[in-house]
């Protein structure tokens, strides 16, 4: 015989509370548990009340090794000797994130203190900081006079020089990966991957011994241009690939079966379906550069004037300026060069941000 | 009479077509920019390698002096070279456990939402310019750990890398690997939290049916699933480290000495920085010549750890797909 | 109608797998189970109880919350974000849910074969069958006898025994499959879940795996889904039907001795599904 649905136990069912019995600790545990947070804690916080070691030392050479004994003790206690390792790699796992948070917190944090002694003064906001150039600056200027106008000027110049090179040899490369499909697709991969690994100061020196020793060009915006467009072209290279592997490949077939050629179909079709993907590359590609200061202290050197012919002078940029302000034995120049960090930090992530919005617009659409 | 069968190899729709074939050429000659770019590089720093080589012999690699405005000017950047090695060693060092770590906890241990906000903070921390990481690390690093140092020296003097006979803890190459660390933290992050993503949900169930603990899942089922990724991963870092410049100008003080071990002495080497501090005095288109060539070795470390590096994050990649 | 005992415990079923043969002492059984996802229901008032040294299936069209049930009775269900339950699921007469209980010690008791073969790829045939011992931090002596008996137990040991040490990746799917029988043996478990074990493989292969099927369940119980009424007959004591209405939690239609239900089925359904009616 065999047992049939309970009918009138249905309703009974349909009274029943989710439960997730896996989420409750039994009560030894959680003394364990508790035990385990609190007492090193303690012990460290009396070291910091009644020793003079420094609170970072006590935080790497006692708490964490205390935590992780404590807590070893308490996993044996409760999960055995299996519990141990797990307990480890926890704590650990928790001390590592604990630790990039405050990298990253103690460097934008500085940024926005010190920078603000250069943007913000007993005057209020300086915008003169942000507009004027450094000509007439010496070390006993205030810091209300003069500022990174140049430098930001400098940089927009440089890296827009950069773009105008690497963007589009960076796109035809992804097109020749992904479109034309040629028989040196390995290599032509294998190359951009190569060169993604150059150094940014070898950049430099390749651009100062082609370029400037060689007399071809001064020590300008546009050499300085050419050596942030071999950093940038790998990063848009290998960007606008990857976007453009997402183009369906029945768009193509389908504009080919109308008759289109295949130049057409990467132009009009293709590269329009990948826009956001190929701005995403481009913001990327400025992204990673814009930073960089090893090859402009060999190609672009500095100024202190604002210079916008690109091909003549020595020009300053962002990086140069806070390498060249922290060089000077005065302080005024220090924090000039902090709030210059700051401006730098904030492109920077104005940048990060806008590639973030349109890369996750590109993959909720390929979903 | 049996047919033949003849064989016709179909032209490509792309080069049946006169514009097309203009097209084609356009872009596939593009593409080779980042051969010539490379080339060029190995040309024209490789002449004045040769050059160097030829005016200071093998000792321009395996000697560490730099006196180059004497009547016989003499060069090796052997202590630069090994510098960069140990700095990106002590970085490795670590970086290597902290990303693992990393990866570990936002893989498998945090809650959806608290793994998006650490991958979003290991992103931004690759988005920092080395130029402000130098700058935050001259000013707010390098006091605190001066006095770590100390202490370090104090209570573990006795261990040979410890020792400090200066007594001046300022530059040291401990503090410049410990930046280093901190840029390849976000490299080596981001791949092996990656690979450890993509280990197969069914792996993982299986090794939870057998009772697994999650160091045994790790050490069993995860990292020899994620093994050659994570070791690209650590290559990238490693080539990233090699290449550092700026930030290690802030911190390191650089001396034409072999500082062999002792990491928290003051002073140390580094190719990369090397090339930056000398450039801004450069006595003469000698001395820029042997820049030129530190900056070929430099060029050819790099390069060499690159390509490793990509070789075996690409198998892997297509090893799991 | 004769009744099931605990071994060692004082209650007594009336009615479940009443039948003319005995039946044993219970070894697994759920009360009054049901499972969430998040706030979607998926099974409703599941009460099974399992044997000792029996094989009991699960059939029912997919969607039914099969799958979903058999991986509440080795604690694997809390595994997935956002997953509750509620009722208890009793192994040798205690509930697994219970807070004391350690899951690692459950899963190791109640093992698991899953509906794709997963053998750990980085690892040799001889590291597979013995990984569940090194995952767990288990202890047993004479690994050589366990890889023999194991892999004889699973029905694979003459396919293999030459070439113990080569990737397990160059097996078939059907002897990967028999591999991760082996493997889930290894852990020494009293009961097996087995997901579909035969769903991805040929039907030469799916006949060695339910010779497997027959003789281990001489010594261990077994509870396995599957799609296959043919199958279900040829290697199950009992059955339960699940079914589930569109978007409704499953929940089971009818149970009881696998001749019972394939031959006398009491509910339309039932005789619909068997008769491979629908589903």
């Amino acid at each position: 015989m065999t047992q049939v649905l309970d009918r009138e136990r249905i309703a009974e069912w349909s009274t029943q509370e989710p439960q997730r019995p896996w989420t409750k600790k039994p009560v030894h545990l959680q003394v364990w548990i508790a035990l385990a947070a609190l007492l090193p804690a303690v012990v460290v916080a009396l070291m910091f009340t009644y020793t003079d070691l420094p609170g970072p030392v006590l935080m790497v050479v006692v708490y964490l090794p205390l935590q992780l004994v404590a807590s070893g003790f308490a996993a044996l206690a409760t999960k055995g000797r299996q519990g141990v390792a797990d307990s480890v790699i926890i704590v650990n796992a928790i001390g590592a994130t604990l630790f990039s948070f405050i990298i990253l917190f103690s460097v934008l944090g500085s940024l926005i203190v010190r920078g603000f002694e250069a943007l913000w003064g007993e005057d209020g906001f300086r915008s003169s900081f942000l507009v004027q150039n450094n000509v007439y600056i010496n070390p006993s200027t205030p810091l209300e006079y003069g500022g990174l106008g140049h430098a930001v000027l400098g940089t927009l110049i440089i890296v827009a020089i950069a773009s105008l090179i690497a963007v589009p040899i960076g796109i035809a490369t992804a097109i020749y990966i992904t479109e034309v499909r040629g028989r040196a697709v390995p290599y032509v991969r294998f190359f951009v991957q190569a060169m993604s690994g150059v150094p940014s100061i070898v950049a430099g020196l390749f651009i100062l011994t082609v370029l400037i020793v060689s007399g071809a060009i001064g020590q300008s915006a546009f050499a300085g241009g050419l050596a942030y467009a071999i950093l940038m072209l790998p990063t848009v290279a290998r960007t606008a690939e990857e976007v453009l592997r997402l183009i369906p490949e029945d768009l193509r077939t389908g504009a080919l079966a109308l008759g289109s050629t295949r130049a057409r179909v990467v132009l009009r079709v293709v590269i329009p379906a990948a826009k956001t993907g190929i701005i995403t590359a481009i913001i990327l590609g400025v992204a990673r550069v814009i930073g960089e200061t090893a090859p402009l202290l060999l190609t672009s050197l500095k100024s202190d004037q604002t210079v916008l012919n690109p091909f003549s002078d020595p020009i300053a940029a962002l990086p140069t300026y806070i390498f060249d302000n922290v060089a000077l034995p005065y302080p005024g120049a220090v924090t000039r060069a902090w709030g210059a960090a700051l401006v730098l930090m904030v492109i920077v992530l104005i940048l990060f941000t806008i590639a973030r919005i349109l890369g996750r617009d590109r993959l909720n659409k390929s979903r | 009479m049996p047919r033949t069968e003849v064989r016709r190899d179909l032209k490509s729709a792309a080069t049946s077509h006169k514009g097309d074939r203009i097209f084609n050429r356009s872009i596939t000659t593009a593409a080779f920019t980042a051969l010539v770019v490379l080339a060029g590089i190995a040309i024209f720093l490789g002449f004045s390698a040769i050059e160097a080589l030829r005016t200071q012999g093998l000792d321009f690699l395996f000697t560490t002096e730099w006196s180059v405005e004497q009547e016989d000017p003499k060069a090796g950047i052997w202590g630069m070279l090994y510098g960069s090695v140990l700095l990106s060693v002590i970085g490795l060092v670590i970086a290597i456990p902290a990303s693992l770590l990393l990866s570990v906890f936002i893989v498998f241990l945090a809650p959806r939402r608290l793994a998006k906000v650490m991958t979003n903070v290991i992103d931004l921390m690759a988005a920092i310019p080395s130029v402000i990481l130098g700058l935050w690390a001259f000013y707010l690093l390098n006091p605190p750990a001066e006095e770590w140092q100390f202490l370090l020296n104090k209570y573990l003097g006795w261990i040979p890398i410890f020792q400090n006979e200066s007594g001046n803890f300022n530059g040291t190459p401990f503090i410049a690997g410990f930046v280093l660390a901190i840029m390849m933290i976000p490299i080596i992050t981001s791949v092996s939290r990656e690979v450890l993503g993509r280990t197969p949900p069914d792996l993982i169930n299986a090794a939870e049916a057998l009772g697994c603990s999650l160091w045994t899942m790790l050490r069993y089922v995860a990292l020899p699933y994620g093994r050659g990724g994570i070791v690209g991963g650590i290559m990238l870092g490693l080539g990233r480290a090699l290449g550092e410049t700026i930030a290690i100008f802030f911190v390191l003080k650089l001396i034409f000495e072999t500082n062999w071990y002792n990491i928290i002495e003051s002073g140390g080497g580094s190719v990369a920085t090397l090339i930056v501090a000398t450039f801004g005095e450069v006595s003469g288109p000698y001395e820029l010549n042997l820049l030129l060539a530190a900056g070929f070795f430099l060029f050819v470390g790099t390069l060499i750890v690159n390509v490793i590096a990509n070789l075996i994050v690409q198998r892997t990649g297509r090893m799991q797909r | 109608m004769s009744t099931a005992e605990y071994e060692g415990d004082v209650e007594v079923l009336e009615g479940e797998f009443a039948d003319k043969r005995d039946v044993g002492p219970i070894e697994l059984e759920s009360r009054d189970v049901s499972v969430w996802f998040g706030q979607r229901k998926v099974l409703e008032g599941v009460n099974i109880a399992c044997p000792k040294k029996t094989v009991t299936a699960l059939i029912g069209p997919s969607g039914c919350g099969k799958s979903t049930y058999i991986r509440t009775l080795n604690r694997l269900h809390e595994l997935i974000p956002g997953a509750a339950l509620a009722g208890s699921v009793l192994y040798e007469g205690k509930d697994i849910y219970d807070t004391d209980v350690d899951p690692v010690h459950i899963r190791l008791k109640i093992g698991m074969v899953f509906q794709k073969p997963n053998p750990f790829p980085s690892m040799t045939i001889r590291g597979n069958v013995l990984s569940g011992l090194k995952l767990s931090g288990m202890k047993r002596d004479g690994h050589d006898e366990i890889v023999e008996q194991t892999l004889t137990a699973a029905g694979l040991w003459n396919e293999v025994k030459d070439r113990l040490d080569s990737a397990a990746g160059e097996l078939s799917g059907g002897q990967q499959q028999r591999l991760v029988i082996a493997r889930a043996l290894a852990v020494q478990p009293h009961v097996l879940l087995m997901d579909e074990p035969c769903s991805a493989l040929d039907p030469a292969s799916t006949l060695k795996i339910e010779e497997t099927i027959r003789e281990l369940s001489k010594e261990i119980t077994i509870v396995i889904v599957t799609h296959n009424m043919q199958q279900a007959v040829r290697v199950s004591d009992y059955t339960a039907f699940f079914l589930a209405a569109e978007n409704e939690p499953g929940y089971v239609i009818e149970q009881g001795p696998t001749t019972d239900i394939f031959s006398n089925p009491r509910d339309q359904r039932t005789l619909d599904y068997v008769n491979g009616r629908f589903g």
